[in-house]
C-alpha cells in the first residue's frame, strides 16, 4: 500500500492516507472544480486498503470547514465503503473536527453521521 | 459604436448595493479569488459566521453550476448558441450585495439553451413550495442519486436550504435557441 499525501489548495483540503496507521486525514476546505476527480484517488486507496485484509482498523480524521455539494457526493462514496467495512466487522471510526463558531460545519458533519452506524464523533476545536 | 459608460454601470451597481460583480468567462481560479475577496469583505462587516458561510456557499454553488453547465455544453461540442446571438455559454454574470441590513443577495446569470430550461424551472418551482423539512428530505434523497446530467440538482436544493426566502429566477430571450437565465438567492 502506498502512502499518499497532497498539499492543500484554496479549494481542496490537505490529504494524507497512511496505510501503516490505517488512517485518512482531510483538513481544509473542499470545493474543487471537479470533485469526482479529486476524490477518486482517495476512494480507490480506501478500497484497496480494505481489500488487503478484513481486520485492520480504519481511522478517519476530518476537519472540513466548507464542503460543496459536489464534494459531499464524493464523500458519501467514502462513507459507503466505511459503512460496509463496519458491517463486515471491521473497527471503523470517524472524528469530525469543527469550530463551533461555524454551526454549518457541524450540520454538515451531522448530516453524514445520520447515515452511518459506525462510531462518528464530532469534536469542537474552538478555544474561547 | 456605443461606448460603455462605466460611471452609469457603477451608479447602477451602487444603487443595488452590490459589493462585488463579475462579468465574463468563469474559471476555477476566478471563482476561488472572487470567493476569497467576498469573504474578506464580509468578515470586515463583522457578519456572524453562519451568514458568512451561507453567502459564500451559495456563491460557490451558483458559480460552479454555471461552470458545470458550460463544461457539459462543451462536452456536447457546443461552445456558443447556435442561434443568431452567437453568445458563448461561458459568459457569466455574478453579483453579491447587501439587500437589507441583515440580508445578502447572491445572484448569477448565464446563457442557457431553451431546451434545458423546463427541467431547471420545474425544479426551482418545486423547491419554492417546500419548507425546511421538505427541502432537507429532498436533499437527502438527491445526494444519494448517481451523478447524471448537469449535476445542478443538489446545488440548487442546497442554495434553497441556505436562502432565507424561496429562490427566484428570471428568463429573458437572447435568440431563438437561447435564453438568459438569472437566479436570485437572498440569504
Amino acid at each position: 500500500m502506498q502512502y499518499y499525501e497532497k498539499a492543500a489548495s484554496v479549494s481542496t483540503p490537505w490529504v494524507r492516507l497512511d496505510p501503516e496507521l490505517g488512517r485518512i486525514d482531510l483538513v481544509g476546505e473542499s470545493y474543487p472544480a471537479n470533485s469526482f476527480e479529486f476524490y477518486q484517488p482517495i476512494v480507490e486507496w480506501l478500497s484497496a486498503y480494505l481489500a488487503l485484509d478484513s481486520v485492520h482498523p480504519v481511522h478517519v480524521e476530518l476537519e472540513l470547514s466548507y464542503v460543496n455539494t459536489g464534494s459531499i457526493k464524493s464523500m458519501l462514496d467514502l462513507f459507503d465503503l466505511l459503512e460496509q467495512a463496519h458491517q463486515d466487522g471491521r473497527a471503523v471510526a470517524v472524528v469530525w473536527k469543527y469550530d463551533s463558531r461555524n454551526q454549518r460545519a457541524l450540520e454538515t458533519a451531522e448530516e453524514f453521521s445520520e447515515d452511518v452506524s459506525f462510531p462518528f464523533k464530532t469534536l469542537d476545536t474552538f478555544v474561547p | 459604436m456605443k461606448g460603455l459608460n462605466l460611471w452609469d454601470l457603477r451608479q447602477q451597481l451602487d444603487a443595488a448595493n452590490i459589493l462585488i460583480c463579475f462579468n465574463g468567462p468563469l474559471s476555477q481560479s476566478i471563482i476561488e479569488q472572487l470567493g476569497v475577496a467576498v469573504r474578506r469583505h464580509l468578515e470586515g462587516e463583522a457578519l456572524d459566521e453562519g451568514t458568512l458561510y451561507d453567502v459564500f456557499a451559495v456563491y460557490i454553488e451558483q458559480s460552479q453550476n454555471i461552470q458545470n453547465y458550460t463544461a457539459k455544453k462543451a462536452a456536447e461540442g457546443i461552445h456558443a448558441s447556435p442561434g443568431s446571438s452567437g453568445v458563448h455559454f461561458d459568459a457569466a454574470t455574478i453579483a453579491i450585495g447587501r439587500v437589507e441590513p441583515d440580508h445578502y443577495l447572491v445572484t448569477a446569470g448565464n446563457p442557457v439553451a431553451k431546451a434545458d430550461l423546463p427541467a431547471l424551472t420545474a425544479l426551482l418551482d418545486a423547491l419554492a413550495g417546500l419548507d425546511a423539512d421538505g427541502l432537507k428530505a429532498l436533499y437527502r434523497e438527491q445526494r444519494r442519486k448517481p451523478r447524471t446530467g448537469s449535476g445542478a440538482g443538489l446545488g440548487l436544493i442546497d442554495m434553497a436550504r441556505k436562502a432565507s426566502r424561496p429562490l427566484e429566477y428570471q428568463v429573458r430571450e437572447m435568440d431563438e435557441h437561447t435564453a438568459y437565465f438569472h437566479l436570485i438567492a437572498v440569504i
